[in-house]
C-alpha cells in the first residue's frame, strides 16, 4: 500500500509535484499517467526516499520509507534503466543487491530466469539494450519479493513480447494481493494493464478514476466508428439521443458525444444490423491528452520535434 | 494445497524473509560492486607498474653520486604515483552518483550512513592490498641500481622501516582522500580537478610561496618558519609527503617541523572531515 498525502515537491522555483494525494491499494495495478515532466518520476523517487518532500507526506504499508525494516523485501523498485552502473554485470548488480539484505544466489538466478536475462547476465549493463536494461530493472524490483511494487515506464523500449509480458506479470502481481504503482505517458498502455489510473499534469491531480471511468468518459468525448447495413434508422436513433452524427461512405457513421455501448443499444433498439463497431482509434489518448491539454508543459517543444 | 493448479511466476522459493541490511550484509555488497568493476583493477595496475618504473628511474639516476643510498630513492616516485589511489578514490566515490548506482544503493539502504561507512571499509581495504603491491613494486624498481653498485638493499634498519609504513598509508590516505571528495563532489571532474588540486598542485605552490629562501649555500641558514609555509604543511599532499619522509631529515623550508607522524595526522584529519561533511550531504542531500 502507498499512500501520497499532500505532496510538494519543489526544486528552487520549479515546482514538479503540487499538492498530490492519491492512494496506491493491496490488490490493484494502479496506473501512474502524465505527459513528460508531469512530476511522475519525481513523485516516486519521494516515495522510495531518495528525495525528501518540500511537503507532505509518502507511507509505504504505513510507514516512511527510511523507517522500513527491510526494503527490499517490502518495496520492489525500478526507477530509471540507468540506475545500474555501466561497468557492471547484470548478475554482479543483482548479487550485490541481494547481498544488502542477505538474500542468496539462488534467488538471484532465479529473478535472472524469470527476467529472460540468462543470456546476458555475465555482460556489462552498458552494453544492454533499452529493453535490456528495463528487464534488469525489473529483476532488481522482484529480488526481494515485496508485497508493494513502483515501476517507472516500465515497458519503455521493449519489444512487442516484452510488453505483454510486463503486462501478464503486474496483472499476476495484483492477483496475488500486491501492490502494484505503474508509470506510463501512455494512456492505452495503462488501459490495458491498470485497474484504477491516477492522472497528473504539472504535478497537479488531474483525475483519479476507474480505467473503466476513463475509457466511458473518453468515448463520449471521442468518436464512435459504426458500420450498419441500415444507416439511415440509426442516425435518426442516435439523433434522438442527443449524438452528433457524420454520416460516410459505405454505411458508415461517425458518431460524436456518445459511446460505443451507446451505439450497440440503439443499432439493436432500431433494428439495425451492425458490421463493425468501434471506438475509434487514438479516442482514448485524445480524451486524455484534452485532460491534461494545458498541462503539457513541454508541447511546443514537442511539435517542433524539439529534445523531450 | 493447490500449488498445482494455480500456476504462479513469482513467488517460489523468495517467501524466506532474510531481513534487512545490517553493517557486515552493507559491506559484502560494497566489496561485491567495486571488485565487479574494471576500473579498479586497470587504476591499481598503472599505480603499481608506474610507482615501480618512477622508482627505477630515480635510483638509477642518482646511482652516480657517491653517497648513493638505494633506500632513500623508494618514495620520491610515489609523488607522482599517489595520483593512481588518487584517481581510483574519486572513480569510486563519484561514479556511484555518475552512473544513477546511487538510486539502487540508497533504496537498498535509505538510511544511508551505513553505505558511507562500508563503502570506506572496502575502499581502504581494496587500497591497503595495492599499497602492498605498490611499495613492493618500488623495492623492485631500485634493486638494479643496488645491484649495480654492490649496494645492499637494508629494508629493516634505519628510517626504512619508517618510510615503508609510511608509503602504504600514504596509498591509503590518498585513496580515501579521492574517494571522499568524489561522494561530496558526486561528479567525476570537479572532483578530479579538486583532489588534483589540494593533493599535488597547492603543495608545490605553497612551498614554493612559502620557501623563506636566504640564498645562504653553504652555511645552514637557522629553520625559519612562515605564514604560508606553516598553511603548505597542513595541506592533504604536503601532509602525505611529510608521512614518508624521515624525522632525520628535518622540516621543509619555511615549514613547522611535524614530522612523519604529525604528516600521517594531518592526512588523517583531512580525511575524517571530508568523509563528515560527504556524511552530512549525503544526509541532507537528494539523490536524483
Amino acid at each position: 500500500m502507498i499512500e501520497v498525502e499532500a505532496l510538494t515537491k519543489r526544486y528552487g522555483s520549479t515546482t514538479a509535484v503540487d499538492g498530490l494525494t492519491f492512494t496506491a491499494r493491496p490488490g490493484t495495478v494502479t496506473g501512474f499517467l502524465g505527459p513528460n515532466g508531469a512530476g511522475k518520476s519525481t513523485t516516486m523517487r519521494v516515495v522510495v526516499g531518495l528525495e525528501r518532500a518540500t511537503a507532505g507526506t509518502t507511507r509505504v504499508d504505513g510507514r516512511r520509507y527510511a523507517d522500513l525494516p527491510a526494503p527490499l523485501h517490502a518495496v520492489g523498485v525500478m526507477l530509471d534503466a540507468r540506475s545500474v552502473h555501466p561497468g557492471r554485470t547484470a548478475s554482479k548488480h543483482l548479487l550485490a543487491m541481494a547481498q544488502t539484505h542477505g538474500i542468496g544466489k539462488a534467488r538471484v538466478r532465479e529473478v535472472i530466469a524469470q527476467t529472460g536475462l540468462e543470456p546476458v547476465a555475465h555482460r556489462r549493463a552498458g552494453t544492454f539494450s533499452l529493453g535490456m536494461g528495463q528487464r534488469l530493472g525489473i529483476a532488481g524490483a522482484l529480488l526481494g519479493d515485496p508485497q508493494t511494487l513502483v515501476l517507472d515506464e516500465p515497458v519503455n523500449g521493449l519489444d512487442p513480447d516484452g510488453v505483454l509480458w510486463v503486462r501478464r506479470l503486474v496483472r499476476e502481481l495484483a492477483a496475488e494481493g500486491r501492490t502494484v504503482l505503474l508509470s506510463s505517458h501512455l494512456m492505452h498502455e495503462l488501459a490495458l494493464c491498470a485497474d484504477r489510473v491516477v492522472i497528473i499534469g504539472r504535478g497537479r491531480l488531474l483525475a483519479d478514476a476507474t480505467v473503466q471511468d476513463i475509457v466511458e468518459r473518453s468515448e463520449r468525448a471521442g468518436a464512435v466508428r459504426v458500420r450498419t447495413t441500415d444507416p439511415e434508422p440509426l442516425a435518426r436513433e442516435l439523433l434522438a439521443l442527443g449524438a452528433q452524427v457524420v454520416p460516410q461512405e459505405g454505411g458508415v457513421l461517425q458518431v460524436r458525444g456518445t459511446s460505443v455501448d451507446e451505439v450497440g443499444t440503439a443499432a439493436r433498439r432500431c433494428g439495425a444490423t451492425v458490421l463493425e463497431l468501434a471506438a475509434e482509434s487514438g479516442t482514448l489518448e485524445e480524451a486524455y491528452l484534452q485532460l491534461t491539454g494545458d498541462a503539457v508543459e513541454y508541447r511546443t517543444a514537442d511539435t517542433r520535434g524539439g529534445a523531450r | 494445497m493447490s500449488a498445482t493448479t494455480t500456476p504462479r511466476g513469482v513467488r517460489t522459493t523468495a517467501g524466506a524473509r532474510t531481513g534487512g541490511p545490517t553493517f557486515g550484509r552493507v559491506v559484502a555488497s560494497e566489496w561485491t560492486k567495486l571488485t565487479s568493476l574494471r576500473s579498479p583493477w586497470w587504476t591499481g595496475l598503472v599505480t603499481v607498474v608506474a610507482a615501480g618504473a618512477l622508482a627505477f628511474m630515480f635510483a638509477t639516476a642518482s646511482s652516480v653520486d657517491p653517497g648513493f643510498e638505494p633506500t632513500r630513492d623508494l618514495a620520491t616516485g610515489l609523488m607522482l604515483a599517489q595520483v593512481g589511489p588518487l584517481v581510483l578514490g574519486v572513480l569510486l566515490g563519484a561514479g556511484e552518483f555518475r552512473t544513477g548506482a546511487a538510486r539502487t544503493t540508497f533504496t537498498l539502504v535509505p538510511r544511508r550512513w551505513p553505505v558511507l561507512a562500508a563503502q570506506t571499509v572496502v575502499v581502504a581495504g581494496f587500497a591497503l592490498g595495492l599499497a602492498v603491491l605498490t611499495v613492493a613494486a618500488t623495492v623492485v624498481g631500485v634493486l638494479p641500481s643496488a645491484v649495480s653498485r654492490d649496494l645492499p638493499l637494508r629494508l629493516t634498519v634505519g628510517d626504512t622501516p619508517g618510510i615503508l609504513a609510511g608509503m602504504v598509508l600514504l596509498v591509503v590516505g590518498v585513496t580515501l582522500v579521492g574517494y571522499a571528495l568524489g561522494t561530496l563532489l558526486r561528479r567525476t571532474v570537479p572532483a578530479l580537478v579538486t583532489a588534483l588540486g589540494v593533493v599535488l598542485v597547492l603543495p608545490i605552490v605553497l612551498a614554493m610561496a612559502g620557501d623563506p629562501g636566504g640564498g645562504t649555500m653553504g652555511a645552514a641558514p637557522p629553520h625559519s618558519v612562515t605564514a604560508l609555509g606553516t598553511i603548505g604543511a597542513f595541506t592533504p599532499g604536503t601532509a602525505g609527503q611529510l608521512l614518508t619522509t624521515p624525522a632525520s631529515y628535518g622540516p621543509m623550508p619555511g615549514m613547522p617541523d611535524v614530522g612523519p607522524v604529525g604528516g600521517g595526522l594531518v592526512l588523517g584529519a583531512w580525511i575524517v572531515l571530508l568523509l563528515t561533511v560527504a556524511a552530512v550531504r549525503l544526509r541532507t542531500r537528494d539523490v536524483r
